[in-house]
């Protein structure tokens, strides 16, 4: 059934369809309405879940750890400053496992305080132990959480997944959406059945102190969970895809790169506009693509690699800023494909939510292909910035 | 360099020993530096603390494995803890006890020196911290540092945190210990256990290190901790309740640390399982009709 949605209405099916047994929850704009939309399914009944309003981020996600820990199925969202509040218990969820799943509307993370879209919020907790993806469009975001859940349940996974959309880019904005069926998401989402759960009639410890003889092979063996999900992300796509007809690539998704010579990384929105920069440069004859890299977390290296040894120079799209130079994707792509000799460019652009426009597109593309030529290029690129040249 | 490694209990004020010790060597124009080990930090547990004294700076931030001494603040430890495990073959063993060093059996022989520094603790004190006097022990078993610069380090550091008196008052226990002390050799009879500890390789950790009741190789754990690791031993003194006086407002079931007081739920009564009980007495100061009284454990 198509609807004409908002991405966050889009999210808040998509957890319906989840049958989510607890959202802790508390409002943030962007996210507004992905709570409203569930406190709403709660409301008509529509969805039979415990909708808990808490006093504060941070004990949004406490809650979430705790129902997680009970064995609950747990949806929650935030956004930029609800995020950063929550940082402490991010840190907690991971290690102990627990699948909770949690949207991210991408929101510039303050000061200066804004609303709009930058991936600084999440880009913060990148190495909480969180798995996050970036979505392009409503039907990916709703499409997300519902393989989130199976990603983050798996056995070999059980790891917290933050899928992140564009703050009012998507969260606000409306198009039409696929709504898959109740049964369908069934037959992919088995109910969550974790092996140890708190539970008074068989006790057990999960979350306690622990001296240093365990943590280092406690973080070793979340390193390992990270390792499994590159491949389970793979088979839930594939399984998603043979369902629903939608194929979404697994952790990076690409566009016209077969025989490709030039290509930009990019995430979120700004993937679906470059694709019709790329048909437009393709029919001018130049053979450029576009590689979305979809999961930051894990981060997709054996796939980079293998895309990037055909070409001649690869453009790399930041939405948010190291302080001691580029972006935090371009970092780790330059780590990711250390050895390999092809110039690699950063674009840094849509930053506190500046739009980010075909005309930008075009310019990172030629930049890209100058450097490909042998000309010299900046490293680092200020787009659509007053007081920079590009 | 001379190495020192302090066993004690949460609440023994090792830590408070080796940084004095610091400060007395550095007072006899040495370098030195002090600095404790926690473990979970419970009240009673089992705690470490290492000085370091050498005539040059010491840029080792290390643990010490390879002490020169040890110094044992509870000879209860003695039975389940391996204090000289690394100790070098002329290092020196300083304990806690009111036996004498050759009826101590470690398991292996080492010079070895005991002083009662409970009692004169509870004695000078009035409380069975034996920090300062173990280190007059230390000070006439090694003559390492003087009893004079021991003091006058004791006198400012617990002086400036606890009063002038308590300052002369520890002083003193530690002159106390120093002419009180013995020196011998320890005995060697024993089978020394390696400490029972369960350390699995990252692919054994139970997913995200959550338990629940389950053997490992090490022995069977409950939720908290082994179920074999029975903590009567930390206590120098346990509860007893007055039934009659007790009102079961169940105060001190909420407080007790250790999860150690049980309701019996049929008979509304409470039952205190001494095996875990380490004696804190925080059971007995939370109740407020003063049913439970804290007992001497041992004689
Ligand atoms: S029973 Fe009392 S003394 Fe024993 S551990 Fe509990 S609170 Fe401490
Ligand atoms: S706190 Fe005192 S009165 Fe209350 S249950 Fe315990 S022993 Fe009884």
């Amino acid at each position: 059934m198509k609807k004409v949605i908002t991405g966050d209405h889009a999210v808040a099916i998509g957890a319906k369809l989840c049958r989510v047994d607890v959202v802790p929850a508390f409002p943030i704009t962007p996210q507004t309405l992905i709570i409203e939309h569930i406190a709403d399914f709660v409301n008509n009944g529509e969805l039979d879940t415990k909708f808990l309003t808490m006093e504060s981020e941070h004990s949004v996600m406490s809650a979430a750890a705790g129902a997680s820990a009970a064995g609950a199925r747990v949806f929650t969202a935030t956004s930029s400053q609800g995020l950063a509040f929550m940082h402490e218990m991010l840190y907690a969820i991971a290690p102990l496992r627990l699948p909770v799943v949690m949207a991210n509307a991408s929101r510039t993370l303050g000061g200066p305080p804004g609303i709009w879209c930058e991936y600084n919020d999440s880009m913060g907790a990148r190495d909480s132990g969180w798995l996050q993806l970036y979505v392009e469009d409503n039907q990916e975001a709703l499409d997300m959480i519902i393989q989130s859940f199976r990603i983050a349940e798996d056995k070999r996974v059980l790891l917290p997944v933050m899928p992140c959309l564009d703050g009012f880019v998507l969260t606000h904005t409306v198009e039409p959406v696929d709504i898959p069926s109740q049964e369908d998401v069934d037959s992919l989402l088995a109910p969550y059945e974790p092996d140890i759960v708190l539970d008074p009639e068989r006790p057990a410890m999960i979350g306690t102190f622990m001296p240093a003889e365990y943590i280092m092979e406690l973080r070793r063996q979340t390193v390992g969970a990270f390792e499994c999900a590159k491949d389970v992300i793979r088979e839930v796509n594939t399984e998603f895809a043979q369902k629903f007809g939608r194929d979404y690539g697994g952790l990076v998704d690409t566009y016209r790169m077969d025989d490709a010579k030039i290509a930009l990384i990019t995430m979120g929105t700004v993937t679906s506009t470059s694709r019709e920069v790329v048909d437009e440069l393709r029919q001018k004859g130049e053979k450029v693509g576009i590689i979305k890299l979809r999961f930051f977390r894990p981060f997709p290296c054996e796939d980079l690699k293998k895309l990037a040894s055909n070409l001649d120079a690869l453009g790399v799209f930041d939405r948010s800023i190291s302080y001691h130079g580029g972006g935090p994707v371009y970092n780790e792509v330059r780590s990711a494909l250390f050895g390999m000799t092809i110039p690699v460019i950063n674009h840094l652009a849509g930053l506190g939510g500046r739009d980010v426009t075909e005309e930008q597109i075009f310019k990172m593309f030629e930049l890209t292909s100058r450097a490909a030529k042998g000309e010299k290029v900046k490293e680092v690129n200020w787009h659509n910035t007053r007081g920079e040249t590009v | 360099m001379f190495e020192v490694r302090f066993h004690g209990r949460g609440g023994q004020g090792a830590v408070m020993a080796a940084q004095t010790l610091a400060e007395a060597a550095v007072n006899e124009d040495n370098y030195a530096v002090a600095f404790p080990f926690f473990g979970a930090e419970r009240r009673g547990a089992p705690v470490l603390a290492f000085t370091r004294i050498d005539a040059k700076k010491i840029y080792s931030k290390t643990q010490v494995y390879a002490p020169d001494c040890v110094i044992v603040l509870d000879d209860s430890l003695l039975d389940t803890i391996d204090v000289v495990s690394g100790l070098k073959p002329d290092g020196m063993v300083i304990i806690n006890s009111k036996e004498d060093p050759d009826d101590i059996d470690l398991g292996i022989s080492f010079r070895t020196a005991t002083v009662n520094a409970t009692s004169i603790a509870l004695e000078i004190l009035k409380a069975p911290i034996t920090n300062t006097a173990i280190l007059g022990a230390f000070a006439k078993a090694t003559g390492l540092i003087t009893i004079e610069s021991l003091e006058s380090s004791i006198k400012e550091k617990f002086g400036g945190k606890l009063g002038e008196r308590a300052g002369e008052r520890n002083a003193l226990a530690a002159r106390m210990a120093y002419e009180k002390t013995i020196i011998g050799t320890s005995r060697g009879i024993k089978k020394l256990e390696s400490k029972k500890q369960w350390l699995p390789a990252y692919q054994d950790i139970p997913i995200g290190g959550a338990l629940i009741e389950g053997k490992t190789q090490a022995g069977l754990i409950g939720p908290g901790s082994f179920i074999e690791n029975k903590v009567s031993g930390w206590a120098t003194f346990r509860p007893l309740r007055n039934k009659e006086k007790c009102t079961m407002c169940l105060l001190c079931w909420f407080y007790c640390p250790e999860g150690t007081i049980i309701r019996i739920s049929d008979r509304g009564d409470l039952m205190t399982n001494y095996d875990y009980c380490k004696g804190c007495g925080i059971c007995a100061n939370e109740c407020p009709v003063d049913a439970i009284k804290m007992t001497r454990a041992r004689s």
